[in-house]
């Protein structure tokens, strides 16, 4: 087992090795796609706490992430607050934004939360849709600045790369540190039995609305960033469809472990642009291999791996037993 | 003015109640919520585009048979999306559902193109009576999902079909035991599903551009119906659907025609937070 | 009856009502630390419904429940399990999507929040020794479902140690288990007793009950019919009429 953990830690560690030399290898085109492949992860992420973890369904997801991105636009197009400032107060403002709409709607359980959840992203797009003094209405939010620290620019794709680099590192590192802590047991205690988790002492309500705190979080730091990578915001972006492409990503990847959302998130995000060359066919293929994949790997890549990897085991060890006697 | 208002939004409202029901035979059926629900409304507005506008049909004609194509449809989703997953977990179907969305949408603009297309309506013209002027569209809408909600009530409370149906909606295991065939009962509710969801996106598709995301918003207005009307009812669809037309079209014309989608969707979560269990209560309880 | 020096938990006229249908009148017992109180009674006579209350699962009305003479009577849930009342179900309810070590964790959690609070210490065992005595021998990182019913009822015996609870009510152990299992299952509840617990045991096993208990609680139809050691309770002519039925005298 340690020996495979060294191995995994290795692979882990070349792995993100190659991905920060990306900026060298490939195309800006396709490191603008890295960097919102990136930003989307980190949403993907959140829903991971949230409903991966904590197995509370939401659909709040994308508008929180609007949530940050207009924070992030507000403050530095018509308040001209620093970027990193802004950074910090969409991330902690959609933290707040999040617990506050949790302690209202935690009160509903189980499939209602969820249910509420799609008004929440509704409610929200109207409102970045139609708010016109505080998002700019339709029109958006343009002319947004470069993120930068001080004098140091983040201007170039590059260099946006190496900063969104960081911000999913500090997110995926604080992300496991939680899996493993007894905060992640107890989200998974709610997930898997409410009464069960309760009798251990976990505030099941409180523990809920902590969840959906840290996912707002996350969602509130992608969607600042993505503010500052795309210089332009408008409501399109901020849909229940987009709520729900988060859910198919975290599915498809696998909701059960942490390596769930970076396979879900990379492969729905990369394999329409390496299949670019099918061009109009290339959404309805992604549409029904969503069927598909939910029939083969009901548990994901990941879980589907898993399970793959055991049979394949236990098998062996069959072998081995066998061979024995 | 008001009583227009009032017929425009049941009309829109009675359409949100056909989908709501679709919503509701589905969920009974196998447990499920079904989010390509309105993209079957979209199917149905470019079914009855193709069969009105390019066939040139006349109108009863084309009702049937885009009922008929509809059921087509309700039954080819069932087997791609719900049957090969039936024993797993509900999340699985949803996802499911959310692929079909995505590829519904497509096949739309590979056959139909993407450019929005307009649809005469099925009477055209104004009714007055008296000072009142109305659209006959609303009417002929009203008219039209009255009787088919009417023919589905019947089909379900009343002949051995909709029994057949509610065995298996209750407890799938024990209507195999006593021989009903489950995959024809699902695949039919399926069907029935589809069919009246597809004939309320033919009946609003006069009133709005028949587009490849015409779904969205009717299809979760619906599902807001259904839950404000009660999870699992169906009357509560169908009166969830009127009180939703109802606060979409006098929100639209009385606070602002900008925020109507919010409203209806601040009402709906009003609604979780004050009565869970919506106005014909029947508590959901979680699959542990 | 037994001397009573120090209760932890004194239920007082406990009640509870599922609409017209008495699940529990005016139940009254005490648990003492380190004492093993039975609860016994036929299908249905209120036995689980006691331990809902207890912990919190069901809300009493009316009735007072006493913890270290605090009434919790009013508290939720969580509160009373990190005020030292442990549990487990009948049929366990363990992480199903979860590995063994984080099941276990869970129970550790609340022991080490109850420790910060200084309500508890340390317990005396490692989990390694309680896995040993469970005769568990499992990997930590398998999932759940890898395990047999009766290891499941086991793990959820140590993972309610781990907490080192005050009060720790178990409903029906023995149910659904084979023999070995059965005498794992006394060695776990004497450890809990060694702990100074005080352990509720509601159990169908004669067996296991007469054996293990201090002092017996007997319910029928949510009453408190009879209450006794084992050798008193195996003579009573009411208890044998609430299993058997009325004698009919000729």
């Amino acid at each position: 087992m340690t020996l495979q953990r060294k191995i995994f830690g290795l692979v882990l560690l070349l792995l993100l090795a190659l991905a920060l030399t990306l900026p060298f290898t490939v195309s800006n085109y396709m490191l603008r796609v890295c960097n919102m492949t990136m930003i989307t992860y980190m949403c993907v992420v959140s829903l991971f706490v949230i409903f991966g973890m904590a197995g509370q369904i939401s659909f709040a997801q994308a508008g929180f992430w609007g949530v940050g991105a207009y924070i992030s636009a507000i403050l530095t197009v018509k308040l001209h607050v620093s970027a990193l400032v802004a950074l910090l107060a969409s991330g902690l403002g959609t933290a707040a934004f999040a617990a506050i709409l949790g302690l209202a709607l935690f009160r509903l359980h189980g499939h209602y939360f969820g249910f509420a959840t799609i008004g929440v992203v509704m409610i929200l797009n109207g409102l970045f849709q139609n708010w016109k003094p505080v998002t700019g209405g339709a029109d958006g939010i343009a002319n947004i600045p470069p993120f930068a620290i001080g004098s140091l620019e983040f201007a170039s794709e590059t260099s946006l790369f190496y900063l969104i680099a960081v911000a999913v590192i500090i997110i995926s590192i604080a992300t496991y540190v939680i899996y493993r802590s007894s905060l992640g047991r107890a989200f998974m205690a709610i997930r898997d039995n409410e009464i069960a988790a309760k009798c251990m002492g976990v505030n099941c309500y409180q523990t809920k609305v902590i969840a959906f705190a840290i996912s707002g979080l996350y969602c509130g730091i992608a969607g600042s960033l993505f503010a500052f990578v795309s210089s332009y915001i408008s409501a399109t972006s901020f849909t229940f469809m987009q709520s729900s492409l988060y859910l198919v990503m975290l599915m498809l990847g696998g909701y059960h472990s942490l390596p769930g959302p970076i396979v879900g998130t990379a492969l729905l995000m990369m394999l329409p642009e390496w299949f670019r060359f099918l061009q109009e066919y290339i959404l309805l293929i992604y549409g029904l291999g969503v069927m598909l994949l939910m029939v083969v790997m009901p548990d994901g890549l990941i879980g589907g791996g898993k399970q793959a990897l055991e049979s394949y085991r236990n098998k062996r060890k069959g072998v081995a037993n066998v061979a024995q006697k | 003015m008001v009583l227009q208002l009032i017929i425009a939004s049941l009309a829109m409202g009675i359409v949100y109640g056909l989908v709501a029901m679709g919503f509701v035979l589905i969920w009974r059926a196998v447990g499920v919520v079904n989010f390509a629900q309105g993209d079957l409304l979209m199917a149905g507005a470019y079914v009855a585009f193709t069969l009105t506008e390019l066939e040139g049909l006349p109108m009863p004609v084309a009702l049937v048979a885009c009922a008929a194509i509809m059921a087509l449809v309700g039954v080819v989703f069932h087997f791609l999306t719900y049957w090969p997953l039936r024993k797993s977990w509900d999340m699985t179907v949803i996802i499911s559902t959310i692929g079909a969305s995505i590829a519904l949408k497509e096949i739309a603009t590979l056959v139909w193109g993407p450019a929005p297309l307009s649809v005469e309506p099925i009477i055209p013209g104004i009714a007055r009576f008296a000072s009142v002027s109305i659209e006959w569209q609303f009417l002929v809408t009203i008219v039209i999902a009255a009787a088919l909600m009417g023919m589905i009530f019947y089909l379900l409370e009343k002949t051995y079909i909709g029994n057949i149906l509610q065995a298996t909606a209750q407890d799938q295991y024990a209507a195999e035991l006593i021989g009903i065939p489950v995959v024809v009962a699902t695949s039919m509710t399926f069907a029935i599903s589809a069919l009246i969801t597809g004939i309320g996106g033919m009946l609003i598709s006069p009133i709005f551009f028949v587009s490849t995301t015409m779904g969205g918003s009717p299809g979760l207005k619906a599902f807001a119906a259904v839950i404000i009307g009660g999870f699992g009812s169906v009357p509560g669809a169908i009166i969830g659907g009127i009180v939703v037309g109802v606060i979409d079209t006098f929100s639209g014309a009385y606070i602002s025609s900008t925020y109507r989608d919010a409203i209806v969707f601040l009402c709906l979560i009003l609604a979780l937070l004050v009565r869970p269990q919506g106005i014909f209560g029947e508590k959901i309880s979680d699959k542990v | 009856m037994s001397p009573k020096n120090n209760p932890v938990m004194v239920l007082e006229k406990v009640c509870k009502r599922f609409g017209g249908v008495v699940a529990a009148d005016d139940v009254s017992f005490e648990l003492e630390p380190g004492q093993i109180r039975g609860l016994i009674g036929p299908n249905g006579s209120g036995k689980s419904t006691t331990l809902n209350l207890i912990s919190g699962i069901c809300d009493v009305e009316p009735g007072i429940i006493l913890l270290d003479g605090e009434d919790i009577t009013k508290k939720a849930i969580h509160e009373r399990a990190r005020m030292g009342i442990a549990r487990t179900f009948q049929h366990p309810r363990l992480l199903s999507r979860c590995d063994i070590k984080t099941n276990l964790f869970l129970g550790h959690d609340l022991g080490n929040m109850r420790r910060a609070s200084g309500a508890s210490q340390e317990i005396d065992q490692s989990v390694d020794e309680l896995l040993d005595v469970a005769g568990l021998k499992i990997g930590m990182d398998d999932s759940i479902k890898t395990l047999s019913y009766g290891q499941q009822k086991l793990l959820e015996i140590i993972r309610a140690i781990l907490t080192k609870p005050k009060v720790f009510l178990l409903d029906e152990p023995a149910a659904g288990i084979n023999t070995r299992e059965m005498d794992r299952i006394r060695a776990l509840i004497a450890i809990a007793i060694r702990n100074k617990a005080a352990v509720l045991l509601v159990e169908h096993s004669m067996d296991l009950v007469m054996s293990l208990c201090d002092i017996i609680t007997v319910l029928n139809f949510g009453c408190v019919i009879a209450e006794g050691v084992p050798a008193e309770i195996q003579g009573n002519e009411a208890v044998i009429e609430a299993y058997l039925g009325r004698r009919r005298h000729a």
